[in-house]
């Protein structure tokens, strides 16, 4: 049996009367096209590219503003909650349907509203709507020289309206910053339909930044149905290295050197061992296969100093034992070590019908006692954890491979995830990077943050979004103060 | 003025202070190194200083980030960076003495702003004391962190009115290894157009003024290319300061040349520093407002902040209520 699209047992249960009311009304709004309701569709929207997953009431399709605002005034009006979703590329359950006290959740897609409204070529900014791809904005802005900097793995899949609510990160984090750096404007929509331009576009002596809580808000704070995003130009030159090492504390003394040198490398990415022989035997990207780490360096910007900084890394790689180091000659070349960068996944999925992506930050300087205990942990539970590694930012994404048809194997993968989590959190990290929180998350914050400091988050939601319908159970713990964490809400089928 | 000024040395005694003028039902104004308020309008509210609330918590330079309490002036911070070849670029206010938590609550904006992005960027974690006098951390001491919501970026540039900034960690990058200032003969949206990247663009009476940073053979390369000769910087304008969408700022330029004024705009980002006489201010500052900014006039003896239009969405007048419902925090923009 596979849970992931299995029909929950509440599929056979009618709707509840406001349930019903709420449907007709939405039928009437966005016709038969725009609602949807079977067994089949719902098991489609069950759940995000994470585990947790749970059975929405249906999945409003919404083509315009008016549409959804409408949609958004009926579920305040039924008290009915809401899941904002995009491409579901999410991997915390950000976007998976669970609703409060037994009330299922309506799933309302941003499919339909994927537009380029404005590119604004001379000031550098494009507004989008929220789903739109990322990779489309790049290639759209690519032909007038400019470029979208936030790069998530998932970008050619990935809404922008799913990166303004996780605050997305990607490969190139270290010198450009996370999303949030690079969204001039949100547009929220609230459950009366009303528009909030959260408007971050003044210099200074503007008023809260609301923006900059909304970006990362996950949902919670309102519905982002545009934004305004800053555009860079294209980088003049381009140097990428790929250097191999035969410890991981090499790799990582390595990434400690470069981020302390005079210039900083733009992407400073690490894969193990097992990374490495997965991706080769999928893509030949031509990384040392006999490595136990390879480090992916790049440089961008004026040539003269993309070129000093390409020479700084090939010699602090050396200084600190690398085996081989290559430099990519072109754009060929370059686009070949990236290659194995970006079909991780795919590879995975060659390998493994499973896998469990954690995300964990650390400080840089603790980046070798993780890589260590993410290997110890590996070994205790019996698991393949293979690391891909933001290494410049400290941020880990320790795959764990497994078959949940192997009885008992998802105790040990949360087993696993929760001491990877509670590892960083002890050398200093925290407990997400750039996933979000989401549900799967959502009980650490208890461990990261007092008493104080979530009432002060939960009052700011409440204040931001009074309604409470909006994606709720998600990002702060719903008791806060003293809850065990778990991996696995009560209710989601995993 | 004041008629109580609050010396404070740890993050306690301004939990106390806060709890206090609680009690009196006072109204408070945080003062850092005095930078802003300084040169605003008086207040009737009590004065709660950060002055004696100094020096480095934690500085990791292998991990490029530092922790300092709220009152460390600016200045400080840099040199002590500068020993270690980093910098945090939120620029002070120049010779006046700014403190870390006066330039995050204030967030105004250096001409680097261009390149090097805002202050609330550089902002990792800050600690804060509300107004119910309370101690709230958001963020934390990595690169990234989406652990909750981002309330480091809701305390940038609130002015003290959502709790009073006690401690911050700062996000540090390399010292570029090079930067020098240039004249440029092109009219400053060619000039942004043309060169990659450009540390700081600043427009002024007399022209156009280039900063670039580091490698030196690729500063000399985009002089050549775009015509620049090497200039001293530009002299900063200090009474007042207008803020609008970086794609309006020529219309303030126009008129701040139509009437005057000395000025000197940071392209790209949308301030421009001004000095003259009230009048021409006073019109500078309509003209802010007809495009959507506002002015901030830094200098007491010209009555006023400028900016009592301002109008914040009902959902920041939640927010603000939400966390301060006593209003015990004053908000020194407000005309008064």
């Amino acid at each position: 049996m596979d849970p992931a699209v299995g029909t929950s047992p509440r599929g056979t249960i009618p709707p509840t009367t406001a349930e019903s009311a709420l449907l007709s009304e939405l039928q009437a709004a966005l016709g038969d096209d725009g609602l949807r309701t079977s067994a089949l569709s719902r098991a489609t929207y069950r759940r995000d590219a994470s585990f947790l997953n749970a059975d929405p009431l249906a999945i409003a399709l919404p083509s315009t503003r008016e549409q959804l605002a409408t949609v958004l005034r009926a579920c305040r009006d039924h008290q009915v909650p809401f899941t904002p979703r995009a491409a579901g590329t999410g991997l915390a359950g950000g976007a998976t349907p669970t609703g409060v006290g037994g009330v299922r959740p309506l799933v309302i897609s941003v499919a339909r509203m994927d537009r380029l409204l404005e590119l604004d070529v001379a000031n550098r900014r494009a507004h989008v709507e929220p789903g739109l791809v990322n990779a489309r904005l790049g290639r759209a802005v690519a032909a007038h020289g400019l470029r979208f900097a936030p790069d998530p793995a998932s970008q050619i899949a990935a809404t922008l309206g799913g990166n303004v609510a996780t605050n997305a990160g990607g490969i190139h984090v270290l010198t450009y910053g996370v999303m949030s750096q690079h969204v001039l404007a949100v547009e929220l929509m609230d459950t009366d339909g009303a528009v909030h331009l959260l408007d971050g576009r003044l210099p200074e002596q503007a008023g809260l930044d609301l923006r900059g809580v909304s970006v990362g808000g996950e949902g919670t704070l309102g519905f982002v149905v545009g934004a305004w995003l800053k555009l860079l130009p294209a980088p003049p030159a381009i140097g990428t290295l790929l250097a191999g090492f035969d410890t991981l504390e090499a790799a990582a003394a390595t990434v400690g050197a470069l981020v302390t040198s005079d210039r900083l490398p733009d992407a400073v990415e690490l894969m193990d061992a097992r990374a490495i022989a997965l991706v080769e035997g999928y893509a030949q990207a031509g990384y040392p296969t006999d490595a136990a780490a390879v480090l992916l360096l790049e440089y961008e910007g004026l040539p003269a100093g993309v070129s000093a900084g390409v020479d700084t890394a090939a010699r602090l790689a050396g200084e600190h034992g690398a085996t081989e180091v290559v430099r990519a000659a072109d754009a060929d070349q370059r686009a070949r070590i990236w290659k194995g960068r970006k079909a991780v996944a795919g590879a995975i999925a060659k390998q493994a019908p499973d896998f469990f992506l954690q995300d964990i930050v650390v400080p840089r300087s603790r980046l070798g006692e993780m890589l260590d205990a993410v290997v110890a942990i590996g070994e205790r539970e019996d698991l393949i954890i293979l690391n891909v590694v933001h290494a410049g930012d400290g941020n880990l994404h320790p795959f764990v491979l497994f078959d949940r048809r192997e009885e008992g194997v998802l105790d040990r993968v949360f087993a696993a995830g929760h001491d990877i989590v509670t590892t960083a959190l002890a050398l200093d990290g925290t407990v997400t990077g750039e996933h979000g929180v989401g549900i799967e998350k959502r009980d650490f914050l208890s461990q990261v943050y007092t008493a104080d400091d979530l009432a002060a988050q939960q009052a700011v939601r409440r204040a931001m979004e009074p309604s409470g319908l909006a994606n709720p159970d998600k990002v702060l713990p719903t008791t806060v103060g003293c809850q065990e964490a778990r991996m696995v809400p009560e209710g989601a089928w995993v | 003025m004041s008629d109580a000024t609050t010396m404070t040395t740890e993050v306690a005694s301004i939990v106390a202070a806060v709890d206090a003028a609680r009690g009196r039902q006072r109204q408070l104004v945080v003062r850092g190194g005095g930078s802003v308020l300084d040169r605003l309008p008086p207040t009737d509210a009590e004065e709660l200083s950060t002055a004696q609330l100094t020096g480095v918590i934690d500085h990791r330079p292998e991990d490029l980030v530092i922790t300092v309490r709220a009152g460390t002036p600016v200045d400080e911070l840099s040199a002590l960076l500068a020993a270690h070849g980093q910098e945090c670029p939120i620029e002070p206010l120049a010779g006046h003495g700014s403190t870390v938590g006066g330039r995050l609550a204030t967030a105004l904006a250096g001409p680097r702003q261009l390149q090097a992005g805002r202050v609330r960027d550089w902002v990792l974690r800050v600690r804060l004391v509300t107004a119910d006098a309370r101690v709230v951390t958001a963020g934390g001491v990595t690169v990234k962190d989406v652990t909750g919501y981002d309330l480091c970026r809701l305390a940038t540039g609130s002015w003290g009115t959502i709790g009073v900034i006690a401690e911050v960690t700062l996000k540090l990058r390399p010292i570029p290894i090079h930067s020098a200032w240039f004249a440029a003969e092109r009219p400053a949206p060619r000039v942004l157009a043309e060169l990659y990247r450009p540390a700081a663009v600043v427009t002024t009476g007399e022209g156009t003024l280039v900063h670039l940073e580091e490698h030196p053979d690729d500063i000399r390369a985009q002089a050549t290319a775009a015509g620049l000769q090497p200039a001293d910087p530009p002299a900063w304008p200090t009474t007042a300061r207008a803020a609008v969408d970086p794609s309006r700022l020529a219309e303030l330029t126009s008129l701040a040349e139509a009437t005057g004024l000395t000025y000197a705009a940071f392209e790209g980002v949308g301030v421009c520093l001004l000095d003259g006489d009230a009048d021409a201010l006073a019109a500078a500052g309509e003209r802010a407002a007809e495009l959507g900014g506002s002015l901030l006039v830094l200098d007491p003896g010209r009555g006023g902040p400028g900016w009592g239009d301002r109008t914040e969405d009902t959902m920041g007048l939640r927010v603000r209520a939400a966390l301060d419902p006593e209003q015990l925090l004053l908000d020194v923009r407000q005309p008064r």
